[in-house]
């Protein structure tokens, strides 16, 4: 509980100007996985999450979002130097773009911005079953829809099984169930593959 | 009732891109902003679908909608209570498939979290992970 408030009077202080954040602190590293093992906010099961947001980027200011939630609730999201960003792979915020949709979990301030811990944007996961495949695309159907999966050369990869993920899709097939983590291209029925986890 | 395998994480409720398609799930209270999960035994004709027993789980209790677990991530020990509002994940689908942290593995699909309860415990980067449910 310690570190927890820590964390947040450092994400605090870091979107106030009083703390500078780089990739590790004196509470350790803020990569993703560690840093969310600290976090246990306390919302009731089924209640709102007010310290997360989603929704599409209608403006950027600075390493401020302005985004408008798909629920028409609008949020002011601060990224800091020590936010995880994620599109695609890790990237920095200049990667963020109007249009992007995006997760992020951080502290709610008193003013009601959203100091960013984490952001994902456009991130997808989806479950699918494969109706086509070729060298550089999966074509899939998700619930009816159409969804055109792009290959990303050295960055997409396959878990089979939990194995380690390797860039050999062979073991696909047109027909299976897959679960796809991915970036949607915004507007499009199009994502860039991440991931492919499948069971063979 | 402890049950280990894996968990990850779905889009339900208003949303933008691919989720744009989805509800408000079977409970028909599903949003990807509140601290919920999708469970497969959460009716006789969600059980219809998902048939965990298909990958040989067994000890899924039947819970209805608002019913609380609580969910364990088997990488970091961190956790998260949320309520039952939908039906999922189709477990039968993807029998055999296994994820590890080390030693600590779990093995086929046993709850699916929305992405602000995924991502209370795990990146939502990561999909997959070993996870352990209860009752709180």
């Amino acid at each position: 509980m310690d570190t927890t408030l820590d964390r947040r009077r450092l994400f605090t202080a870091a979107v106030l100007g009083g703390a500078t954040i780089v990739g590790a602190t004196a509470l350790g590293s803020l990569a993703p996985e560690e840093a969310l093992a600290a976090l246990a906010w306390d919302v009731e099961p089924g209640a709102v999450d007010p310290n997360f947001a989603e929704g599409r980027i209608t403006s950027i200011n600075g390493t401020k979002l302005f985004v408008t939630g798909s629920d028409g609730v609008f949020h002011r999201i601060q990224a800091t130097e020590g936010t995880s960003i994620w599109k695609l792979q890790p990237t920095g915020f200049d990667s963020a773009q109007v249009g992007d949709g995006l997760y992020a979990r951080g502290v709610r301030l008193a003013d009601g911005m959203l100091a960013a811990e984490s952001i994902w944007i456009n991130i997808v996961n989806l479950e699918v079953h494969i109706s086509a495949m070729s060298r550089n695309m999966l074509h899939m159907e998700h619930y009816g829809s159409k969804i055109i999966g792009h290959v990303v050369p050295g960055k997409t990869a396959t878990v089979y099984n939990g194995t380690p993920a390797i860039s050999d899709m062979s073991l696909l097939k047109v027909g299976s169930h897959v679960k796809v983590i991915g970036a949607w291209r915004p507007d499009t029925n199009e994502i860039d593959i991440a991931t492919v986890y499948a069971a063979v | 009732m402890t049950i280990v395998g894996e968990m990850s994480w779905f889009c339900c409720g208003s949303a933008w891109g691919p989720c744009g398609t989805t509800g408000h799930g079977a409970c028909g209270t599903c949003n990807s902003g509140s601290r919920q999960h999708a469970w497969p035994n959460a009716s006789q004709a969600c059980l219809d679908i998902t048939r965990p027993d298909l990958c040989g789980i067994t000890g899924m209790s039947r819970r209805t909608c608002g019913f609380q677990h609580r969910t364990t991530n088997l990488c970091n020990g961190s956790s998260v209570v949320t309520s039952i509002a939908d039906c999922g994940p189709r477990t039968r689908s993807f029998c055999g498939e296994r994820s590890c942290c080390g030693a600590n593995c779990g093995s086929h699909r046993i709850v699916d979290l929305t992405p602000s309860a995924y991502s209370v415990i795990a990146s939502l980067s990561t999909g997959l992970r070993p996870a352990r449910v209860t009752v709180p």
